[in-house]
């Protein structure tokens, strides 16, 4: 067993935070509140000394003046306190979009857009090899009847009816496999807290 | 009651408990469950084995946090190992604010884990020789296109605060000309950023290891070449874990080996209570219409 005080901390509040799973009570919420704080501790804390500070107090206070300017569109996201000049805030949010636009715009048009379609594209050469040739139909029925099924300018009726219908199954295929692999996910958390319980704490396993 | 009424209305704390008991048997009772390797995550290893020894390195962007460590922790252990047996330079960073311990933790284990058994220098894993922890940056879009031009621009000091000029290794990795592939172990979405802006405009190879959860929406990305490869969760890290055990990397294998046995039994578990749930409804609906 293990004589770490902290790893004595973090089993209790293992412990507390599982005792929900039995029904809501106080050492569960104690451990809820002090895990806010901390993590609000942790984060200002850490972006004091990672961010604000070397990468603009201590540029201003070296005497580079040009800091000044992102300190003010900083400052400026503030003024929402102050009614009579609230329109400040626009400022520095038009600046965000403005540069997040022009930045991401291009970018997902040729990594998602175009090369996901790409991808959806088949040519002879895809059937070289011919499990992946298969695949990469069972990839093309799927897109067309998927984008079939959430085309609702027109009324799924005739050819279009079928197609949606296998288009949702497509859909549902999805699903599942995102609720297998977030079912995988939960439990892999579960695990790590069992693991962190009966090996640093208790000392029963490796 | 009628038995399908029983089984409609098992307690859910009677469910916590089996699973709580199902996830520590298999610790105390050890045995293995064969793994299927999944074709991404031997992508990813074949990409790693084809990196030529002390030339270009691996950038690991170790991003995710306390909570998904069970996931993410073994599989930067398995990475580091393989990469650091293969002699490929490691470049380590991370743009989550939670991730900077956690790594500064995975290349601390894995180092000392070699050294203890190194017996010359060259043996040995050595901080700024063998890798360099660059730590957090803020504003990662612009840190990721930065990165293109200078690598030492963008972290001018290390995580420990020393100056990345003074790195041997670092003196010959400047931008992403000099990088292999950009491996991001990561618990949310920064792999479509690399995605999206470094391998958009430098043409940057991009690998990832992901939480379960995240990892459908990955696919995609896999299946056009964006990705070269993945991990997906603790099953991802134990194919890994097997991989680097089995060409002679490893000495033993890891945690989410163990882990996945556990996740095995839960599995089974609950493809149990799913049909169980499902035949006491079915005759539950059935009688109430009989009614």
């Amino acid at each position: 067993m293990s004589t770490d005080p902290w790893i004595w901390i973090g089993a209790f509040l293992t412990l507390m935070i599982f005792s929900f799973l039995y029904k809501d009570n106080p050492f569960y919420k104690f451990a809820e509140h002090l895990f806010v704080g901390v993590a609000n501790g942790y984060y200002i804390a850490f972006y004091w000394h990672n961010a604000l500070r070397p990468n603009l107090f201590e540029p201003l206070s070296a005497g580079n003046i040009i800091y000044a300017i992102p300190l003010l569109l900083g400052l400026m996201y503030f003024a929402r306190f102050i009614p009579k000049v609230s329109w400040l805030v626009r400022i520095p949010i038009g600046f965000m979009i403005g540069w997040g636009a022009g930045l991401s715009i291009p970018a997902y048009f040729q990594a998602f857009v175009l090369k996901q379609l790409e991808g959806t594209i088949v040519i002879p050469q895809t059937f070289v090899n011919t499990t992946e040739g298969i695949w990469a139909l069972v990839i093309l029925i799927g897109v067309v009847c998927t984008l079939v099924y959430f085309y609702f300018s027109k009324e799924h009726k005739g050819i279009l009816k079928p197609t949606a219908r296998i288009g949702i199954i497509f859909i549902m295929i999805g699903f599942g496999a995102s609720f297998g692999y977030t079912v995988m996910a939960r439990v892999s958390l579960l695990i790590g807290r069992i693991q962190f319980l009966l090996g640093p704490w208790l000392g029963l396993i490796e | 009651m009628k038995w399908y009424e029983v089984i409609d209305k098992i307690d859910r704390r009677v469910i916590y408990l089996l699973l709580t008991l199902f996830v520590i048997i298999p610790f105390f009772i050890p045995f293995t469950m064969r793994q299927n390797i999944m074709p991404q995550t031997k992508q990813l290893f074949d990409f790693i084995e084809s990196i030529h020894p002390n030339d270009k390195a691996v950038v690991l962007s170790l991003d995710y946090t306390p909570q998904t460590m069970p996931e993410c922790h073994p599989m930067a252990i398995a990475l580091l190992k393989h990469c650091f047996a293969r002699n490929i330079p490691v470049v380590g960073l991370s743009f989550d604010v939670q991730a900077p311990g956690l790594a500064v933790d995975a290349f601390a284990t894995v180092a000392d884990t070699i050294n203890s058994m190194a017996t010359s220098q060259e043996d040995s894993v050595i901080y700024g020789r063998d890798y360099v922890y660059l730590g957090w940056k803020s504003g990662f879009v612009a840190a990721m296109l930065d990165m293109g031009k200078s690598i030492a621009g963008v972290f001018p000091r290390d995580y420990f605060r020393n100056s990345v000029d003074s790195f041997p290794l670092m003196q010959k990795i400047n931008t992403y000309k000099n990088i292999a592939i950009v491996v991001i172990l990561s618990a949310s979405d920064y792999p479509e950023y690399w995605i999206l802006y470094p391998q958009s405009r430098y043409g940057v190879k991009i690998g990832a290891g992901l939480t379960a959860v995240m990892a459908p929406k990955y696919y995609p990305f896999l299946q056009t070449g964006q990705l070269s490869g993945m991990m997906s969760g603790m099953k991802g890290a134990a194919e890994y874990e097997h991989l680097v055990l089995n060409s002679g990397y490893a000495k033993r294998l890891g945690k989410a080996v163990t882990g996945m046995n556990s996740q095995s039994m839960i599995h089974i578990l609950i493809i149990i209570f799913i049909i169980l749930g499902n035949i006491g409804y079915f005759f539950s609906r059935k009688r109430k219409g009989e009614k």
